[in-house]
C-alpha cells in the first residue's frame, strides 16, 4: 500500500446478499488532487465512499485513509457530504454547525468564529440564527457543504455535490472546492455532470457494476479515446481536401462534419489545405476529443450490452 | 473534551427547550392538581347539598323509628310519612328527593326500600345508617360509646423494620405516595427515552447519522444521548421534587392532603431504581430506534414498552392486601416490572433488604446486557434506510462475531464479514 496517497484502496468487495455492490476495486487517490468518481446510478459509488469512511466495512480487501487503516483520529481530518443530505431541521444554522464542527475536534469557540466566517463567504449571513428548515433548498445544500470543510479537514469526500444547485451556487461551490484544493486539501468527488469533471477534476475512475472502468488522469483518457479525426464546421467540399479518407455528418447539435484522416496526415497539414482552398469558409476547426459525456456513454453502454 | 460529552450536552440542552419537555415537567403538574382541586371541589360540594338542604322521607312499617331521635353532631333530614301513598305524593311534587321504606319485617331482614328520582348518594346512605343506629341502639349510649358499635376497628399498621406508621386515617396518604413515586417514574421515563428513541430515528431518517458517525463512534454517540437525556430525566425528577415539598408544605389546610409525606428510604431507592431502570429502557429504546423504519413505528414500541412498566398498577389490590404475596415477589425480580413493584410494595408494607439487593443486582445486570446488544444493534441498524429487519436477524447480530460491519446477508446464509 502506498501511504504517500490520500486514501489508498486495494482489492475490496462488498456483497448485499447476492448482489455484489463493489467488485475487487482499487485505486489510489493522490494528495492535493480533485478526484472524481463517475459511474451510472447504482454502479458503486456511494458503496465505495461508505467503506472508505469505515461507514460499511468490504467483505474482503483493505483501505488505507491518510495513510493508515481508518481511526477515531482520523475521522478528525475528514469532511463528508453524503448524497441524500443530512442536517438537522429544527436547529438555528449557526447552532448545528458549532455542534457538528466541536464533534470533529474544534473547540465551541473556534467553532462559532469558523462558522460565521464560511457563512459571510457564502453569503449567507443573515441566514445564521434562522433554522434549518426555514432554508430553500440551494440553502441548506451550501451549509451542508460549510459543514464539510468547517474543521478544516485535509480530505473531503463529497458524493454529489453539485445535485440541485442553480448555475449561481454551483459557481460558489466550485469556488470553495477549489480554494480548498489550493490549501493543499484532497477531494474525492462523485457527479453525474462530465463538464465539470472536464473542468475541475485531476484524475478519475469511473466504475460500472462495481467494477473498474476507467482509472487515470482526466486528459489521458480523453486522449486515450481520441480519433484520429477532425471537426469542422462552415461550407466547403471537405471529401476532397487532401489526407482526409471519409467523412460523417455529425448527428447531434449544429451542422458538424467529423473528417477521419489518413495515418500519415497531421491535423497541421489539413488546417493549411483549408485555408489554401479559396471556396472552403471554416467557422469551427477541432480536434476529434470525446466529450467524457460520449466516453461514459460509450462505455456504460458498452458494459450494460 | 471527550466527544461522548458533546453529544451528552447538546441533547440535554435541544431536549429541555422543547415544548413537549416544558409541557411534560411544568403542565402535567400543574394539570393534575387543577383536576384534583376541580374533584375536590364538586365532592365536598355534592356533601353540603345532601347534609344541610334537603329533607328525605321515610314510612316506617316496623316501628322501629316510632319516636325517632337525631343521631349526635348530625342535622335532623328525615321527614316521617304515615304511609307510602302520601310520601309518594311529596316525592312527586319534588316536596322531598327521595323516600325510604321500612317494612314490616325490618328487623330481621334489615331491608330498606328508597324510591327516588336520582341516584342515592352514598352520603345519605351513610346517613340513614347513622341515623336508624342511633334509633336501634338507644339506651345501649349508656353502657359503651356508641362510635365503637359503628366503627370496632381502627388499624394502625406498624411495619416491624420499615419504622412507618401506617394509619387509616391517612389512607388516602398510603395509597397516594407509591402513586405519585410510580407516576413521577413513569413519566419521566417515558418522556426521555421517548426523546431518545424519537432522536435516533429522525437522525436516521434525515442521514445527519452518516456525518454524525464519520464524526464519532457509535458507541460515542449511543451514550452520550444516554448520558445527555438522563440528566434530563434527573432535571425533571429535581423540578417535580422541589414541586412536591412545596405542596405538602403549602398543602397541610387540604384535608385529603393531609398526613402526605415523603419518606427518605423511599426517596432513596426512588432514586436508585430509576437511574437504573431509565439506563435500561433507554438503551432498549435506543437499540430499537435503531432499526425501526419509521416514527410511527417506533412509538408502537413505545408504547408496548410502557405498558409492561404499568402491569405491577393491575394488582394494585393485591399489593395493599398482602405485599408478600408470591405474585408481588415475582414482579418484584423481572426488571421491568421491578420499579413501579418495589415502590407500591414499600408504600403498602415494607420490602426486606435482600429482595431490594436482589432485585437491583437482576435490574443492574439486565441493563448492562441491553446496553450491550443495543451499542451492537446500533451500529448495525443505523444505515439500513426503510429494511425491514426480522427479529431473528436481530438476534444473530447481538451474538455473532464481534466485529459487525453493515452487510446485510439475507437467506443465502454466509457468514458476515471479517
Amino acid at each position: 500500500m502506498n501511504s504517500s496517497a490520500a486514501i489508498s484502496v486495494v482489492e475490496i468487495s462488498k456483497s448485499y446478499g447476492t448482489f455484489r455492490a463493489v467488485d475487487n476495486l482499487s485505486f489510489e487517490v493522490h494528495r492535493g488532487e480533485i478526484f472524481a468518481m463517475l459511474g451510472p446510478n447504482g454502479a458503486g459509488k456511494s458503496t465505495t465512499m461508505r467503506m472508505i469512511l469505515d461507514i460499511l466495512k468490504p467483505d474482503t480487501g483493505q483501505i488505507a485513509v491518510l495513510g493508515a487503516p481508518l481511526t477515531e483520529a482520523t475521522k478528525d481530518r475528514i469532511g463528508y457530504l453524503p448524497e441524500e443530505r443530512g442536517l438537522y431541521r429544527n436547529v438555528k444554522v449557526v447552532e448545528m454547525m458549532v455542534y457538528l464542527g466541536t464533534l470533529k475536534g474544534l473547540s465551541r469557540t473556534e467553532a462559532q468564529k469558523r462558522s460565521l466566517a464560511l457563512l459571510d463567504r457564502l453569503g449567507m449571513t443573515d441566514q445564521a440564527k434562522k433554522k434549518v428548515s426555514e432554508l430553500s433548498k440551494g440553502m441548506q445544500q451550501k451549509i451542508q457543504f460549510a459543514v464539510t470543510v468547517l474543521h478544516e479537514p485535509d480530505l473531503i469526500i463529497v458524493d454529489e455535490p453539485f445535485s440541485g444547485l442553480d448555475p449561481v451556487n454551483s459557481l460558489v461551490l466550485k469556488d470553495l472546492l477549489f480554494s480548498f484544493k489550493e490549501r493543499g486539501g484532497t477531494v474525492v468527488m462523485s457527479t453525474h455532470q462530465m463538464s465539470q469533471v472536464e473542468e475541475m477534476c485531476d484524475r478519475l475512475l469511473m466504475i460500472s457494476h462495481g467494477q473498474q472502468k476507467l482509472y487515470g488522469a482526466v486528459e489521458d483518457i480523453r486522449q486515450q479515446y481520441a480519433l484520429h479525426a477532425i471537426i469542422v464546421e462552415g461550407q466547403g467540399n471537405w471529401a476532397a481536401l487532401p489526407g482526409v479518407e471519409s467523412i460523417e455528418p455529425i448527428q447531434n447539435g449544429r451542422k458538424a462534419t467529423l473528417l477521419h484522416l489518413a495515418p500519415q496526415t497531421t491535423t497541421d497539414s489539413v488546417l493549411a489545405a483549408i485555408a489554401a482552398s479559396p471556396d472552403t469558409h471554416i467557422e469551427r476547426f477541432e480536434m476529434a476529443v470525446p466529450s467524457l459525456n460520449d466516453i461514459f456513454i460509450r462505455v456504460v453502454e458498452g458494459t450494460s450490452a | 473534551m471527550n466527544k461522548m460529552w458533546l453529544v451528552a450536552r447538546r441533547e440535554y440542552l435541544y431536549n429541555l427547550k422543547r415544548r413537549s419537555f416544558l409541557f411534560a415537567v411544568f403542565g402535567v403538574p400543574i394539570f393534575t392538581f387543577i383536576v384534583w382541586g376541580v374533584v375536590f371541589l364538586v365532592m365536598s360540594d355534592s356533601d353540603n347539598k345532601v347534609s344541610t338542604e334537603n329533607k328525605y322521607g321515610y314510612v316506617d312499617l316496623s316501628g322501629v323509628l316510632a319516636d325517632p331521635v337525631t343521631p349526635k353532631d348530625k342535622p335532623d333530614q328525615f321527614v316521617a310519612y304515615p304511609d307510602e301513598q302520601s310520601a309518594r305524593a311529596a316525592l312527586d311534587s319534588k316536596a322531598i328527593p327521595a323516600y325510604f321504606v321500612l317494612p314490616k319485617n325490618y328487623l330481621n331482614t334489615g331491608e330498606v326500600q328508597s324510591y327516588s328520582y336520582d341516584s342515592i348518594s352514598s352520603t345519605l346512605k351513610d346517613d340513614l345508617a347513622s341515623f336508624l343506629l342511633a334509633n336501634l341502639s338507644r339506651g345501649l349510649e349508656d353502657k359503651l360509646p356508641l362510635e365503637r358499635i359503628e366503627e370496632p376497628v381502627t388499624l394502625t399498621i406498624r411495619p416491624v423494620d420499615s419504622g412507618r406508621v401506617l394509619t387509616e386515617a391517612n389512607l388516602p396518604a398510603l395509597i397516594f405516595i407509591p402513586l405519585i413515586f410510580s407516576f413521577v417514574f413513569l413519566m419521566s421515563s417515558n418522556v426521555t427515552s421517548g426523546f431518545l428513541m424519537g432522536g435516533i430515528v429522525e437522525e436516521r431518517a434525515n442521514r445527519i447519522m452518516e456525518i454524525l458517525i464519520t464524526s464519532i463512534t457509535p458507541f460515542q454517540l449511543l451514550m452520550g444521548k444516554i448520558f445527555g437525556l438522563g440528566a434530563l430525566g434527573l432535571t425533571q425528577l429535581v423540578i417535580w421534587g422541589a414541586a412536591g415539598a412545596l405542596t405538602v408544605r403549602f398543602g397541610q389546610s387540604f384535608p385529603f392532603l393531609n398526613g402526605i409525606s415523603f419518606p427518605v428510604d423511599m426517596m432513596v431507592v426512588f432514586v436508585i431504581f430509576f437511574l437504573v431502570s431509565y439506563f435500561l429502557l433507554a438503551s432498549l429504546m435506543a437499540g430499537i430506534g435503531a432499526i425501526v423504519g419509521s416514527e410511527q413505528e417506533s412509538r408502537q414500541f413505545a408504547s408496548l414498552l410502557s405498558l409492561i412498566l404499568v402491569i405491577p398498577f393491575f394488582f394494585l389490590t393485591t399489593f395493599i392486601n398482602d405485599p408478600n404475596s408470591p405474585l408481588a415477589l415475582a414482579l418484584t425480580f423481572i426488571p421491568f416490572t421491578a420499579p413501579m413493584t418495589i415502590l407500591l410494595r414499600m408504600g403498602f408494607g415494607s420490602v426486606p433488604i435482600w429482595q431490594l439487593a436482589l432485585s437491583l443486582a437482576i435490574l443492574l445486570l439486565t441493563s448492562f446486557f441491553v446496553i450491550w446488544a443495543s451499542a451492537r444493534v446500533f451500529r448495525w441498524g443505523l444505515l439500513l434506510y426503510g429494511k425491514r429487519i426480522g427479529f431473528r436477524e436481530v438476534l444473530r447480530v447481538i451474538w455473532s462475531s464481534p466485529e459487525i460491519g453493515v452487510s446485510l446477508k439475507s437467506d443465502s446464509g454466509r457468514t458476515s464479514n471479517v
